[in-house]
């Protein structure tokens, strides 16, 4: 059924006039152009479907009434909270977008360190919310400007802090979520109305349908709120900073302390990362500054922490041979924060700090413990607010390789994998020539300690059609070494089965000649199965894996 | 008449099919007031292969089958058939270790493994499980954890449901898979260590989180054939510690500090007779530690393991007990009638062979539900009113508070002790158990573990997940004989 | 050199969606309800109205895939070019310039006829009246001065210009002030002049709007009056015009210093030459005006090249300014603040480079004054919640706006031109 003007006025309706665009310029500006932040799929040189008309729901009853519309109509339908990637534009054509920003509610219950909070109230804004009252959340990794409730009902949401804090599914409690049916689910506690602090059961638990090591990123209905576990904060009731923009640096109490560990090789490294797991002392692990790569991070953090500094100056600041001694230095790195919460606290987990790199032959970089440069990591680190240096260099990034799960795996395949990329870097011009290795990612992608979470961070120019396709060759080729590794999916391909090449949904046969190769295809088949409970008309694209039962050869 | 008691003898072999009275009289009830009913078969299996076979077998038949993975009594009613001619398989017998990874801090065992055995091959290893407070002799740890029975250690709780990582599962349609990061490689756990996988991530794979369906699902959607755990390393020094008051709120801003500071390892709130219950070694002891004991405890447990463990007991033992005197309250080693490490050995391990809740009075009720530790007052004092007008003696109920998920929620238990010989005490404690779940459901505790008439309860005020539920199952067991009868409205 | 929006091509592609343009620096938010940066989004909502979208639209504008509908023009002119998306923005990125491309997205419009029916009596004013407010007129322009004792620099050379700029010559109340600044820099031993019946409107806020060819020809003429005059250092209580002489009239070849009277005052009392005699007991707030703080940024020559580095790094040599305003005004004023007896400053929580706009820019004040006018409320509200008892600042645009307004609760609050301030203690 074509989009009408019947069916614009019934949505109308629902949204009130002001909510709701139809105007072609409007529209474009909801459509992702897959070489700036393509998210694990692609880069490719388009963008994604227009939607017929652009949505803003301000409650949960608007979100219910526009998917009975949909449903209604057979039009198709996809939400996001702030945009962040492709994963939230529409993938079919006949879909409507819905931009869930003004509903962005933050609700704290401070004994029970709980927040609810709905799409829009980003990670930045619940931290400073959460502060106030001593208490703060793991921001996931792509930064503060996301949002923590898409994170979790959309995608993966490790962060910094989930070593301490768990990454966003180990967060997730009670969670209201309008199904692709129409039908408002409330999991956990909420269901019978005994409130948010639960999100298991009741028995087996609802929320298994929503989102499994990975969130539906859309393709499962709305989630229009949802509350989340915070923690501990024990500094200030906001991170009070200093600084000339953008050199911004917080001046926290000494109870805050962040170290930049230096290790001598992969194997000493994997060695500590796993003390630190088991000493139990870190507020954050993280990999930060090696983002930007091997070569050039020393002469990027001498650039971000001077108000005047310009990406022109990586040549003379990488020529220096003192901070080329002190880039050497910090060849194989990952940034630690310790955050006591009393006197003895901090005493004890520095001195066990100082245990473990005296078990694993490491040091902390002198460079970073000048205080100028601590508190700018600091602040960095714990607002997560410069994320977005990962487009800093060229203007796009993907991640790839992803050698993340077992950290001593990893490790012994660090540098070749560093040089695979060094060798693509000066055979072809397509990314950033930073020096190979630009491993970034956290210490743990689960609370306690667990696999890691690493992503290369590959530059390239999203003006450069040459570029462009350059990186997208490059991910084949780091694609075929993973493989030929057993290490699995390149981090670049994560997303490539599930939106094509030109921007639009797969096919259910597309999926299903993808799936059955599986080493389980159950898994897709089950999640066939449960696809068809709640969402039977298909409408929210195909970012939700799926086998068609007959095609299981079991 | 059927010809399924031969099948059943050519799957598992002749010697592993009972249907003697005695045999099947054992689960035909328990010690819940679930409506007894005798099953048809018992059937022992050994293997996923086994389970898997007799899983297509009862698809095939129609026949309801019940997953047992624990040994001796049982309480919850979750085991007791609610439909005529169910299948017990027991997976009691299936007790390999299958792994345990130091490294990775990982363990991977079979259903029929307990935490007494479990934890004695950790140790070996320099490795320990978080456990549930003093759980019986024959607990199977896989059931345990599926049931998420609340663990002493709520920071170490990431995960609500931690210490589960990845399952082998047989499915009620008698499909066979992996969970977690297992699911995500070929279905072949020697070859996926051989690859250095080693089954740490549960959640997944893809989008649905396949174990929370497993997860409280009392065996209405699958069986677990192994199930891998995360350890924490085990502790070189561990202490216990009591604060002490006459009323459990008072107790409350002290536990919520130490949380909110990320302080303790095991930390709990319990009454007098809850603790008299479980140090009592008879029920003389019991009454007498009853008299004795404070009538609230809070019991912390501070534990040092590889790097500088005295140390980090010494400091935390300091930074409580300043905490504790903030509140007006004290942090000692020992109560009149409890010594800190008596009481650690009592917990951190299982029950003897007589499930200790038993040595008050010979038998117990248990009502559990979830809520948050600064609404358990009025729910602790909704109790002591309603036992009163049922004329339940005060001194008979055993309250243990566990906080939960990182503090963020807490397991909220009472004990109802009887003499299980006596008709009328019987009989009032069953009136009195059904009478307190009603009246916690309308106060809004959340049973999240809905066994018995829980699921009533609490399903009745859910109807979306009910329904949604209902939908699932039939996706995982279409012909619905998995534990039949269970979790419904 | 940019010169169109055909220019921007690169810059459209090369934004990555990251949305830091609609929100403060991440790191300064210290709460959801001041966190937020750009009037234009947060009135209007759509992803179109912030500088992402802008980019986005720009790019299919300029390959002809989206027109100009009455949306459309309607969207491209509702930014008040305030430029805080810009210093967001360059906090993680070294080569874009939304601020810029805003502008131009504007030009573009007004190059094909795109405009608001407010726009053009505006415009109108200027070329006939000399002014950018409708309803004045070039006749009584200098009323204003009257008495005063300024040398008429349209008659005689002097090396000191004081320039009020239109707000402060028209209105009433600001025209006090106005007097009271003279009053002030003559008392200290400054020689003042002002352009007499040369005196025209600086013709800044034109840029705003996207009327670029109607800015060069007024700035010009305007710089070969400044130039004939001799004029050496120009002083103004305005902040439009401050940034209209120290960035854009310095582009086109005005060489003279540039400072507005704060920065005045603050040296005079550095050197001693004000002196308080009276305390005011008073707890206030300083809101930083756009063109003051971030916008105040001195404008330098620059010639150079656009490269690339290390394949895909792409950058410029020589270094060129950022414009980030991290060399804007906002410690002056502070320290004119500090240094009254009495007074008391609570700051707000976006201040400096990441200050909320008043709601004047653009030319919007005229266009949408339901959206200039909600900025300006946003704004009260978070002047209120500080506890404040006036609002302190030094921009005519952002005193008038803040004076109509009222916070999301119906109260207002007490607005005073910092020299306002400063006088109360002599």
């Amino acid at each position: 059924m074509a989009f009408s003007n019947e069916m614009y006025q019934a949505f109308e309706a629902v949204v009130g006039k002001r909510n709701i665009a139809r105007d072609l310029g409007i529209r474009e500006t909801y459509r992702c152009a897959a070489a700036q932040s393509s998210a694990h799929y692609g880069p490719y040189n388009h963008r994604t479907p227009m939607p017929e008309a652009v949505l803003l729901p301000g409650s949960t009853e608007e979100v219910k009434n526009i998917v009975r519309l949909c449903n209604k109509y057979d039009v198709k339908f996809k939400a996001s909270s702030t945009f962040w990637s492709a994963m939230g534009f529409i993938t079919d054509d006949n879909g409507v977008q819905l931009d869930m920003r003004r509903m962005r509610s933050i609700e704290i219950d401070e004994k029970n360190m709980i927040a609810i909070v709905e799409p829009y109230a980003i990670g930045a804004v619940v931290q400073a919310e959460a502060m106030k009252v001593g208490l703060t959340l793991n921001v996931p990794g792509v930064g503060c400007s996301s949002s923590p409730l898409a994170s979790t009902a959309g995608w993966v949401g490790f962060g910094p802090t989930s070593i301490s804090m768990g990454c966003a599914s180990e967060n997730m409690l009670g969670a209201e979520w309008v199904l692709p049916n129409g039908e408002v689910l409330r999991t956990g506690s909420l269901g019978a109305g005994s409130g948010w602090f639960c999100g298991e059961g009741p028995g087996p638990s609802t929320r298994a349908i929503l989102r499994g090591f990975q969130g539906s990123t859309g393709s499962l209905g709305v989630c229009t709120k949802m509350a989340i576990r915070l923690h501990p904060w024990p500094g200030p009731t906001h991170i009070p900073s200093r600084g000339v923009v953008p050199a911004y640096k917080a001046d926290l109490p000494d109870n805050f302390k962040a170290y930049t560990l230096c290790f001598k090789t992969w194997d000493d490294y994997a060695k500590g990362l796993s003390l630190l797991h088991e000493a139990e002392i870190l507020f954050l692990g993280h990999r930060q500054f090696n983002m930007f790569g091997r070569d050039i991070k020393t002469a990027m953090l001498k650039i971000l922490t001077d108000p005047d500094g310009q990406l022109a100056e990586i040549p003379e600041y990488t020529a220096d041979p003192e901070l080329k001694k002190i880039n050497d230095d910090m060849k194989i790195e990952i940034q630690v924060i310790i955050a006591g919460v009393t006197r003895r606290d901090t005493d004890y987990k520095e001195k066990v700090l100082d245990t473990v790199l005296e078990m694993s032959g490491g040091w902390k970089n002198q460079f970073m413990l000048e205080k100028d440069m601590m508190d700018y990591v600091l602040l960095y680190l714990i607002r997560l607010g410069h994320k977005n240096l990962n487009y800093a260099l060229c203007g796009a990034y993907e991640g790839n390789y992803g050698l993340s799960g077992n950290m001593f795996v990893s490790a012994k395949v660090m540098e070749e994998a560093a040089a695979l990329k060094r060798k693509w870097e000066l055979e072809h011009t397509h990314i950033a020539a930073h020096g190979g290795d630009s491993d970034m990612g956290s210490i743990s992608i689960i609370g306690g300690g667990g696999p890691t979470g690493w992503e290369y961070f590959t530059n390239f120019d999203a003006h450069d059609k040459a570029s462009i396709k350059g990186t997208a060759d490059f991910f084949n080729e780091t694609q075929r070494w993973m493989t030929e590794k057993g290490l699995g999916v390149d981090m670049g391909h994560w997303n490539q089965d599930l939106r094509r090449e030109d921007g639009y949904g797969f096919t259910q046969e597309q999926h299903d000649e993808m799936y059955v190769k599986l080493p389980q295809p159950l898994v897709t088949v089950y999640q066939y199965k449960v696809r068809e409970i709640i969402n039977p008309k298909h409408l929210c694209g195909s970012y939700y894996r799926t086998l068609t039962p007959s095609k299981y050869k079991g | 008449m059927d010809g399924l008691k031969e099948r059943l003898n050519a799957i598992v072999g002749r010697e592993n099919v009972f249907d003697d009275e005695k045999s099947l009289a054992l689960f035909s009830h328990d010690e819940s007031f679930a409506k007894s009913m005798l099953p048809r078969f018992v059937v022992k299996a050994k293997n996923a292969e086994e389970v898997q076979k007799i899983v297509k077998l009862a698809n095939e038949m129609k026949t309801p089958l019940i997953p047992v993975s624990s040994g001796g009594k049982r309480y919850r009613g979750d085991t007791v058939p609610s439909v005529p001619e169910s299948i017990i398989l027991d997976l009691s017998g299936m007790k390999k270790i299958l792994n345990i990874n130091r490294q990775q801090r990982v363990a991977m065992v079979e259903p029929g493994v307990t935490y007494g055995e479990l934890i004695a091959a950790l140790r070996k290893e320099g490795l320990t499980l978080s456990v549930p407070l003093t759980p019986k002799a024959s607990k199977s740890v896989v059931a345990s954890v599926l049931d998420m029975e609340p663990r002493l250690n709520s920071l170490h709780q990431w995960n609500f449901i931690d210490p589960l990582r990845c399952t082998e599962v047989v499915w009620g349609d008698g499909n066979r898979m992996y969970t977690g990061e297992a699911g995500g490689s070929p279905m072949d756990v020697e070859k996926q260590w051989s690859a250095d996988k080693w089954q740490q991530s549960g959640t997944g794979p893809m989008m649905l989180d396949f174990y929370r369906l497993l997860t409280g699902s009392q065996g209405t959607m699958g069986i677990v054939t192994w199930a891998s755990l995360k350890c924490d390393v085990d502790t070189k020094v561990h202490k216990l510690h009591f604060v002490a008051s006459k009323k459990a709120e008072d107790l409350n801003d002290f536990v919520y500090r130490v949380l909110r500071l990320r302080f303790s390892n095991e930390l709990m709130v319990m009454n007098g007779s809850y603790l008299a219950a479980l140090l009592g070694e008879s029920a003389e002891q019991v009454a007498a530690l009853k008299a004795e004991l404070p009538n609230w405890v809070a019991l912390v447990g501070i534990a040092g393991r590889e790097l500088l463990p005295e140390e980090r007991v010494q400091y935390q033992e300091a930074d409580i007990s300043e905490i504790a005197q903030q509140f007006g309250l004290k942090l000692v080693p020992a109560v009149p009638g409890a010594k800190g490490d008596q009481v650690l050995e009592k917990i951190m391990n299982p029950s003897p062979e007589k499930y200790w809740k038993e040595g008050a009075k010979g038998s117990f009720q248990d009502i559990f539900f979830t809520t948050t530790i600064d609404k358990t007052p009025s729910f602790i004092a909704a109790m002591l009113s309603l036992a009163d007008e049922f004329g339940f003696s005060a001194s008979d109920i055993g309250t243990y508070i566990q906080p939960q998920n990182m503090g963020t929620s807490c397991h909220c238990e009472f004990s109802l002790f009887y003499d299980g010989g006596d008709k009328k005490q019987t009989a009032i404690a069953k009136k009195l158990f059904i009478a307190a779940s009603e009246m916690f459901s309308a106060m809004g505790a959340y049973y999240l573990r809905p066994h018995g008439i829980w699921s009533r309860l609490q399903l009745n005020k859910d109807a979306q997940s009910a329904f949604l539920l209902k939908e699932v199952k039939n996706v995982f067991d279409p012909n619905n004989i998995m534990n039949t009868g269970k979790l419904s409205v | 050199m940019i010169m169109a929006l055909e220019d921007f091509e690169a810059m459209q592609e090369r934004c990555s969606n990251c949305l830091g343009c609609k929100w403060t620096p991440f790191d300064k938010i210290k709460s959801q309800r001041f966190g937020e940066n750009c009037p234009s989004v947060c009135y209007y909502n759509f992803n179109t109205y912030s500088a992402r979208g802008r980019f986005q639209l720009g790019l299919a504008i300029a390959k002809k895939e989206v027109e100009y509908t009455e949306t459309v023009t309607e969207a491209v002119h509702e930014c008040l070019a305030c430029g805080l998306c810009d210093v967001s923005c360059k906090i993680t990125r070294f080569n874009l310039e939304p601020l810029e491309h805003n502008l131009e997205l504007k030009a573009d419009a007004v190059k094909k006829g795109k405009t608001l029916p407010a726009q053009k009596p505006v415009l109108e004013a200027l070329a006939k009246e000399k002014t950018m407010l409708v309803g004045k007129t070039k006749a009584s322009r200098t009323k204003w001065a009257d008495g005063l004792g300024l040398k008429d620099l349209s008659k005689e050379k002097g090396d000191v210009l004081f320039f009020p700029g239109c707000k402060f010559s028209y209105d009433e109340k600001l025209q006090k002030t106005a007097q009271s600044a003279v009053r002030i820099l003559k008392k200290s031993g400054v020689d003042l002049g002002y352009m007499g019946s040369q005196d025209m409107c600086c013709a800044g806020r034109t840029l705003q709007m996207g009327f670029t060819e109607d800015f060069a020809k007024n700035a010009e003429a305007n710089i070969a009056l400044f130039k004939k005059a001799g004029v050496k250092t120009i002083v103004t209580p305005c902040s439009d015009c401050y940034h209209a002489f120290k960035r854009q009239y310095a582009k086109l070849g005005l060489e003279v210093e540039v400072l507005h009277t704060v920065e005045y005052l603050d040296r005079l009392i550095g050197q001693g030459k004000i002196k308080f005699t009276k305390s005011v007991p008073m707890n206030v707030t300083y809101h930083d005006p756009c063109h003051l703080g971030r916008l105040g940024e001195q404008y330098v020559p620059w010639n150079g090249t656009e490269k690339k580095i290390l394949n895909q790094v792409h950058t410029w040599t020589p270094k060129r300014p950022r414009y980030n305003g991290a060399h804007g005004i906002y410690d002056a004023p502070r320290n004119v603040i500090k240094s009254i007896p009495g007074v008391n400053l609570t700051e707000m929580e976006r201040i400096r480079e990441y200050s909320w706009c008043c709601g004047a820019g653009g030319g919007c004040s005229d266009t949408s004054p339901e959206f200039s006018d909600w900025t300006a409320s946003e704004r009260i509200t978070e002047a209120n919640s500080t506890g404040a008892e006036a609002m302190v600042t030094a921009c005519p645009w952002c005193e008038s706006n803040f004076r109509k307004a009222v916070d999301e609760n119906g109260k207002g609050i007490n607005v005073l031109d910092i020299v306002e301030l400063v006088e109360k203690a002599l």
